[in-house]
């Protein structure tokens, strides 16, 4: 079988990857030029990306195409409008995007480039997440060296496009407007109602960076990798126990085992695998016996799970499925904004729940409460879905993980701890 | 209007307002905590949630006060799911609530026990210790906070974005570690900050002016307008044994105050709880001024006014329209301009509510033909004349005690205020009942007219102003032909 075609990747092994020359010379930039010069509309660009069937890598695997119509006719709409780059990697285990940003900022400045055209915007904003320095830094010079050779600003190609670029999607917009990083409850909807109450669009980075692919390509070639309904190749960052960690391109559909032991290397130490992660601390455990399932969206939701940033992590046999449990745990209750009333108090008490049942201080009723007050956090009923993040790998450790559980209740310990490690969960969270 | 359906019955719903006000305008019962009429909704409670079905869709619980309302929509506010997705709301709301209600100001009014009783469940299902924050923390002159109560619904966040225009509040910390704090830990200043006690949907703002003072179910409540200014915000005036009147809310008034009042009004009911009130009457004797009974008193205001030709009738600006009209009678049966005492406007205007002008009753006084004089020009006056009645709550005080001590005794002073006036020239003083005690209609600086109503009842001996005045226009008429001839 012939290796996947890889594209994402396709420059970051180059020395220098990141300055408009190496970039220039792989590509670089053609696909702005066939757009602009190849007289395509903005309509025949979100078409194409429709027919190519590219769904968001941010998490929700939303069509891009279909979100980009969603933006209002600017004819009938003149109101200044926006595209929100969501380059601020949160999820635990997710660093996906770290890579483009840091090896191939131009790709995504002309993914962004192209977006605007598609969505008639002159201004996007790159939201990068505050530890992510190198990134940043990476994608101000790009810009810089960008708008000096004419691709950001103004009669880009001496035509009639201008566009400035200037980083859970409706938060990024309260920071970008400089207020708390409060999510908006929808609707209203950003594509009507986003930045400064005009219409907006937030895309992640991975996602734009597919674009100039897709439409030096064509859709067809785009849909001919992954699968039908997911098509395409993604980012897996996989992370954990196993030989070699790292970011690899994959077709969309390829089986976790696969990528576990051809790319990954497999469970490090000749270990067995106890448990895994599919795409990011929020889409839960499952168990090691379900690694054969394959990377794509409605793969993993039939599985109970998601794909979400398809950022993998792997557990042996030898971790203890509630103690990572617990350090996620405590992440979303440090990460909760704090606005939604089950949100806040719920994400504290599944982490002092989990916490307690790793001490040795579980009660039996508590594996119950667990599913009880994941419940009450989700789905749907707060206002982002980070809420619906702490609820969902609660209930993949109390379905899949439940004698565990009770091993550390009836044993009034954590089992996987030996005699001479600390007896407190102290595991430190995710950075 | 969009038509919808709320509980099995067709409604005329507003566009522009979120479902929860469609549902509570029809009488339907929706919890909310961060909702607030007048202010920006935010959805971030997540109490007040409902069913609702649209078009062939399966029906979704949703926020109400988030959720637009659209032709067709089917609305279930008594649905099992809504139900259950409250219950879950308020056990989290429970879990780190400090359960001080006993001790709680806000108890019998908040929202959060409210709620509870009506949608909660029996017991909490923590063993996890409560968070312990800040109880007593003064925001202020007016308001403290109990950071343990707060359920971080920013309503008082925002009554000062969207009600004031000048933010003071803010939630510091993230998640679990949010609390309500003023920026750089400034004190709250202006005239509104009591209305945070009222948006606060449990006791964490409560008015230092009230704390501790009444357990609110014994406190009797009748609705009423604020005299501290020409706005004339609808109040409610809250009474405790009878006797103590001791707050003052604003009431939702669309046309005059909307939800709000300033603090000015709203710490004003001092002036209801002041003690030496003024009692049946009291006539100038050997020994000073001795007490008499209300006849005897109005005989001597009658036989003064009918013997001296050159008389002057002062309102004060508190009277109401009921009472000004019997006084423009007596005037104008003595033939005398009716004037009442302009107070001069005062540095509290603003742009929300205050009007800067102390007379509460201004325009409805001068629809009655009053002319307003100041307090100066209106002593001047009465220097010149032989003798003069002053009418109505407050008067000697907006007079001034020095201006009436300086007239001369050939002025025979006589007045119906709430409160003694010492001066050499008075000749009988009169009680009567104050704005908390008595009825009537004020009419306020925009036309609209805002009643007043007996919270309390007047002291010992005191009647009804406008009686008295119909008894002395009786007095003059009766035996007036023999002066007249
Ligand atoms: C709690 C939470 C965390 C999220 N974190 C990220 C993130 O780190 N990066 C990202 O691109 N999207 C993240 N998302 C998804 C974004 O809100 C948004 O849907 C996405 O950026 C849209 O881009 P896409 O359609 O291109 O995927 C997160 C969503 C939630 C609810
Ligand atoms: S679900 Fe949590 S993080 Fe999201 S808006 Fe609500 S409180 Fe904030
Ligand atoms: S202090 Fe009161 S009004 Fe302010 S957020 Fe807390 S509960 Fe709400
Ligand atoms: S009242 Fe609707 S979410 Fe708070």
């Amino acid at each position: 079988m012939k290796s996947p075609e890889l594209y994402l990747l396709s420059r970051t092994n180059r020395p220098d990857s990141h300055t408009l020359d190496v970039f220039r010379r792989h590509e670089g930039y053609q696909a702005l030029e066939r757009v602009l010069k190849g007289g395509f509309s903005p309509q025949e660009v979100i078409g194409m990306v429709k027919d190519s069937g590219l769904r968001g890598r941010g998490g929700a695997g939303f069509p891009t195409g279909l979100k980009w119509s969603f933006m209002p006719d600017p004819e009938k709409d003149p109101r200044p409008r926006y595209l929100a780059v969501n380059a601020d990697e949160s999820e635990p285990g997710t660093c996906k995007d770290r890579v483009l940003l840091e090896k191939d900022p131009h790709g995504l400045i002309e993914g962004i480039l192209i977006a605007c055209y598609a969505m008639q915007v002159k201004t996007a904003y790159v939201y990068v997440r505050g530890e992510y320095r190198l990134p940043h830094d990476r994608v101000a010079k790009a810009l810089a060296e960008a708008r000096a050779a004419g691709w950001v600003g103004e009669n880009i190609l001496d035509s009639d496009f201008s566009c400035e670029i200037c980083g859970e999607e409706t938060g990024l917009m309260e920071s970008l407007e400089g207020k708390r990083g409060h999510p908006r409850p929808k609707p209203p909807f950003p594509a009507g109602f986003g930045l400064w109450g005009q219409p907006t669009t937030v895309n992640n980075v991975e996602t734009l960076h597919n674009v100039p692919f897709i439409i030096l390509r064509g859709a067809e070639w785009y849909r001919s990798m992954g699968t039908e309904k997911s098509p395409g190749n993604i980012l897996v960052g996989i992370s954990g126990h196993v030989e070699r960690p790292g970011v690899y391109e994959v077709p969309l559909g390829t089986s976790a085992q696969k990528i576990l032991e051809d790319h990954a290397g497999g469970v490090w130490k000749g270990r067995k695998l106890k448990a895994w992660i599919p795409g990011g601390s929020s889409t839960g455990f499952l168990p090691g016996s379900q690694i054969g399932l394959s990377m794509d969206h409605d793969s993993l939701k039939e599985a109970g799970s998601m794909l979400g940033t398809a950022a993998m992590i792997m557990l042996d046999e030898t971790a203890c499925v509630v103690r990572a449990m617990q350090v996620m745990a405590r992440f979303y209750d440090h990460e909760s904004c704090g606005q939604c009333s089950q949100c806040r108090e719920g994400t504290e008490w599944l982490s002092q729940i989990f916490r307690r049942i790793e001490c040795g201080d579980g009660r039996v009723e508590d594996i119950d409460l667990l599913t009880s007050l994941a419940n009450g956090m989700a789905p749907g009923k707060t206002i982002c879905a980070l809420a619906d993040a702490a609820a969902i790998p609660t209930h993949s450790v109390v379905r899949h993980f439940r004698a565990e559980l009770e091993a550390h209740v009836e044993q009034g310990r954590c089992p996987y701890l030996s005699n001479d490690q600390p007896s407190q969960a102290t595991v430190g969270a995710h950075a | 209007m969009t038509k919808i359906i709320i509980d099995g019955q067709e409604v005329e719903a507003d566009p522009h307002k979120p479902l929860i006000h469609a549902c509570h305008g029809h009488g339907s019962d929706v919890p909310m905590y961060c909702y607030h009429p007048g202010l920006t909704p935010v959805g971030s409670c997540r109490i007040c949630q409902v069913e609702v079905q649209q078009g062939e869709m399966p029906p979704r619980v949703v926020v109400a006060c988030r959720t637009p309302v659209s032709e067709g929509m089917v609305v279930n506010t008594d649905a099992a799911g809504a139900h259950e997705a409250r219950r879950q709301c308020l056990e989290f709301l429970l879990k780190n609530h400090p359960l001080d209600c006993p001790i709680c100001d806000k108890a019998g009014e908040c929202d959060l026990q409210d709620f509870s009783f009506a949608e909660g469940q029996g017991e909490g299902r923590s063993v996890e210790p409560r968070r312990k924050l800040e109880k007593r923390k003064s925001l202020g002159d007016v308001i403290v906070l109990d950071q343990e109560r707060c359920i971080l619904c920013s309503r008082c966040v925002r009554f000062f974005e969207d009600v004031t225009h000048k933010a003071q509040l803010t939630v510091a910390g993230m998640g679990a570690r949010s609390v309500i704090s003023t920026f750089a830990d400034r004190p709250l200043t202006g005239n509104y900050q009591g209305n945070l006690a009222d948006i606060c949907p449990v006791g964490a703002l409560t008015l230092k002016k009230f704390r501790f003072q009444a357990r609110v179910w014994n406190l009797h409540k009748s609705f009423s307008t604020c005299g501290e200014c020409s706005r004339g915000c609808s109040i409610s005036v809250e009474v405790l044994r009878r006797r103590e009147v001791k707050r003052l809310r604003p009431r939702y008034n669309p046309e005059v105050n909307r939800w709000w009042m300033c603090d000015t009004g709203r710490f004003s009911f001092d002036r209801f709880n002041r003690a030496g009130r003024l009692g049946a009457g009291l006539l100038a004797g050997r020994r000073g001024m001795e007490a008499v009974d209300r006849e005897r008193a109005l005989d001597e205001v009658g036989d003064i006014l009918r013997v001296h030709a050159h008389n002057e009738v002062i309102a004060s600006p508190w009277l109401t329209q009921e009472e000004g009209q019997e006084l423009a009678r007596l005037a104008q049966r003595l033939g005398v301009e009716p004037c009442f005492v302009s107070p001069p406007a005062n540095d509290l205007e603003d742009d929300l509510l205050h009007t800067g002008d102390p007379s509460p009753n201004r325009r409805g006084l001068e629809e009655l033909g009053f002319v307003g004089r100041t307090a100066r020009e209106l002593i001047e006056t009465l220097a010149q004349r032989e003798s003069a009645l002053l009418v109505g709550e407050r008067i000697g005080e907006l007079l001034g005690a020095e201006g009436l001590a300086s007239l001369p005794r050939s002025v025979r002073l006589m007045a119906i205020d709430t409160h003694p006036i010492e001066a050499p020239a008075l000749r009988v003083l009169l009680g009567t009942p104050d704005a908390s005690e008595r009825e009537g209609t004020w009419v306020n600086v925009d036309g609209h007219v805002g009643r007043i109503a007996s919270a309390k009842p007047a002291p010992e001996g005191v009647r009804v102003l406008c009686r008295d005045l119909v008894d002395l226009i009786e007095r003059l008429e009766g035996q007036g032909q023999e002066t007249l001839s």
